[in-house]
């Protein structure tokens, strides 16, 4: 009874910094499930946060990994869907929203004052077909007996939707986020829930509770199912995709490129990067519903290809993340334009050893 | 109620005019005329024309002094202002006791960045070299080296105006002590509209030093500029108040022209604007009616 108690306030409290305030429905549901959680990217600050760690999936859990270094042993096929040809929309929920921002650069858009919009654009339109996400097709998913592996295509953008029309407000909770995530699946027409993600991106000023809490994490990503999203449509994979700059250097800022404003929107490449390619390769976003796994790949400890690479070589400008192998870097992207990512986990790389590759970078260090 | 009932007089007279109004630019369409026509088989273009106005692009010096609302609290803000004033941070901001070699290594962290909170946009003048001062005060002695990094957002990007370093012997007795230093700017950025900077300021040297950089008037930089940007132009759009396919047209002087296909039969509404830096002027409008 008193471990039942102890697991219901954890949940509780786990509900909290993951839903949110403002959705009794959802905190309910939480506390009847166990300690399941969305897959968070903890900040740099935050990466041996007991509490932001996935949860373990059996026996022996190796612990979190050590802060700038990679989480080693290779990841494995749960049995869950991936996407193998995928599309990635993209929506700015409240960015024209009264009170989104509170300041205006000359000659950037009031809705996007600092270029994050249209960097986090770009980078999703000029991802397709790099190196970098090319690291992703090793993996697969397997389709009566048959291994369909993840493929790379040069367009991977869904599309862009600036919601002004569906209020948003400070401190959304989770599951006011897979609602807009739903309402995107309308706006697009989506049918092929299975192939695409939605990042579902917020303005300065109106973020997702846990993120301003100080919970210590930058981004998550998670998968609609009943239990935790009660009333939204199951299938969904997004994003939940604070406006991480202000989360300074802990999210990113600076952490490639260390000029004032050069360095300002590192983070949002980075971030988005790691929950996209995460969803690309576990969009079930380790979920077991009745028995049945949802997940696609990660390691025994329940680490992602990106929870497995985030923040390695990242000093906070001690010295330069791409001289350590798999560190944070720019890559060039299919536009010819440079965006800092994190790398990825390879079960391939290191001679089947797996290690942290795509972002230029890889052992032995060349970028 | 009379400056209410004037000021919708003078906006009917320029609507009906085709006289826009703005704030540094203003354009007016003089062809085709009015509730004119013309015959689409005798003329397969039409030639749209104007008159423009612009605010006066003239060489200027933009002084941005070095500021600091506080001292070791979590909102500090260094910060550039065009204005100048007492700092709540002066007396603080820096406390650096450092005993180095001549060219030393400046550490990473020990930079700090002045991103200007006014001043914005400013056309840049990048044909003269930008100078400015960081006085140093408190216990010193010995030779102090400042670096600076002047980096800007222009079109969205990042990209840095110039770097130049200056040094001076710290004077013990004094209340502070000037270090000027020159930046050579990157010419190609000459006549851009900036829309944000930042100076990064580096300390170090063979000193001995404890203090911080004086503020409240005593560090500042001088940016050459313009006093209105010098990117000018006017573009026309066809029945489209929202300019959503703009024509470029060409612009000499203070009147501009353009020619576009005479399009179909009917009336017509032509639109003008013109554009300095980011300043766009309200629209000129014609109406004229295409006849076979």
């Amino acid at each position: 009874m008193k471990l039942k108690k102890t697991l219901t306030t954890i949940a509780l409290a786990v509900a909290t910094a993951s839903l949110g305030a403002g959705s009794a429905t959802g905190s309910t549901s939480l506390a009847q499930s166990t300690l399941r959680h969305p897959l968070y990217m903890p900040d740099a600050s935050h990466q041996t946060a007991s509490a932001l760690q996935p949860p373990p999936i059996c026996c022996a859990p190796t612990g979190p990994p050590v802060a700038g270094e990679p989480a080693p042993v290779n990841m494995a096929y749960f049995g869950g869907h991936v996407q193998v040809t995928p599309k990635i929309y993209l929506v700015f929920w409240g960015w024209g929203e009264t009170g989104a921002f509170d300041h205006s650069t000359p000659g950037m858009p009031t809705y996007d004052p600092d270029g994050a919009a249209a960097r986090m654009t770009a980078f999703v339109q000029a991802m397709g077909g790099t190196d970098w996400a090319g690291v992703s097709t090793q993996y697969y998913e397997t389709v009566n007996g048959q291994n369909v592996n993840i493929q790379n295509p040069s367009n991977v953008f869904g599309g862009v939707w600036y919601d002004n029309t569906n209020p948003i407000h400070n401190n959304v909770s989770g599951l006011e986020l897979a609602q807009e995530a739903q309402r995107a699946v309308a706006h697009f027409g989506v049918v092929d829930l299975d192939n695409s993600q939605f990042v579902i991106a917020q303005p300065q000023l109106y973020n997702e509770a846990g993120f301003n809490s100080g919970a210590g994490y930058c981004a998550w990503h998670d998968y609609t199912q009943p239990q935790y999203y009660p009333g939204v449509q199951p299938g969904i994979s997004f994003t939940n995709m604070p406006y991480v700059l202000n989360s300074g250097s802990g999210c990113g800022e600076n952490s490639v490129n260390t000029d004032y404003y050069a360095g300002r929107l590192d983070g949002f490449t980075i971030v988005m990067g790691h929950e996209i390619e995460e969803t690309i390769t576990d969009p079930g976003a380790e979920d077991v519903i009745n028995g049945v796994n949802l997940g696609g790949w990660y390691d025994y400890s329940a680490y992602e290809n990106g929870d497995k690479c985030a923040w390695v070589g990242y000093s906070e400008g001690l010295l330069p993340p791409s001289v350590v192998p798999g560190g944070v870097n720019a890559i060039t992207g299919n536009d010819g334009q440079q965006y800092p990512v994190q790398s990825l986990w390879s079960n391939d790389s290191a001679g089947g050893v797996g290690y942290c590759a795509g972002a230029g970078d890889d052992l032995p260090v060349t970028g | 109620m009379k400056k209410i009932a004037l000021l919708v007089v003078i906006l009917a007279a320029s609507s009906a005019a085709g006289i826009a109004v703005a704030s540094t630019s203003s354009v007016t369409i003089t062809t085709p005329k009015v509730n004119s026509s013309l015959a689409q088989h005798h003329n397969p273009y039409t030639a749209v024309a104007g008159t423009v106005s612009f605010a006066n692009s003239a060489p200027a010096t933009s002084r941005f002094y070095l500021r600091r609302d506080g001292c070791g609290t979590t909102n500090d803000n260094p910060h550039l202002s065009i204005t100048s004033g007492t700092d709540a941070g002066d007396g603080c901001g820096l406390i650096l006791d450092q005993v180095g070699l001549v060219g030393d290594a400046a550490p990473q962290a020990t930079f700090t960045d002045y991103a200007a909170s006014d001043g914005m946009p400013l056309a840049l003048d990048g044909t003269h070299a930008i100078n400015g001062q960081v006085s140093l005060s408190g216990g010193q002695v010995g030779l102090a080296e400042v670096d600076v990094t002047l980096e800007a957002l222009i079109g969205g990007q990042a990209v840095t105006i110039g770097s130049g370093s200056g040094s001076a012997l710290l004077d013990p007795t004094g209340t502070s002590t000037p270090v000027p230093f020159t930046i050579s700017p990157n010419m190609a950025l000459d006549g851009s509209d900036v829309q944000a900077l930042d100076l990064r300021v580096t300390i170090h040297g063979p000193n001995v030093y404890s203090g911080f950089v004086a503020l409240s008037g005593a560090s500042y930089v001088d940016v050459p500029s313009y006093t209105a940007s010098v990117n000018k132009s006017v573009s026309i759009s066809l029945d489209d108040p929202t300019f959503s396919s703009p024509i470029p047209a060409r612009v000499s002087g203070s009147t501009w022209s353009v020619a576009i296909p005479t399009p179909a039969v009917g009336k017509h509404t032509i639109y003008a604007e013109s554009t300095q830096g980011f300043d766009t002027s309200s629209p000129a409008s014609t109406t004229y009616t295409v006849k076979k």
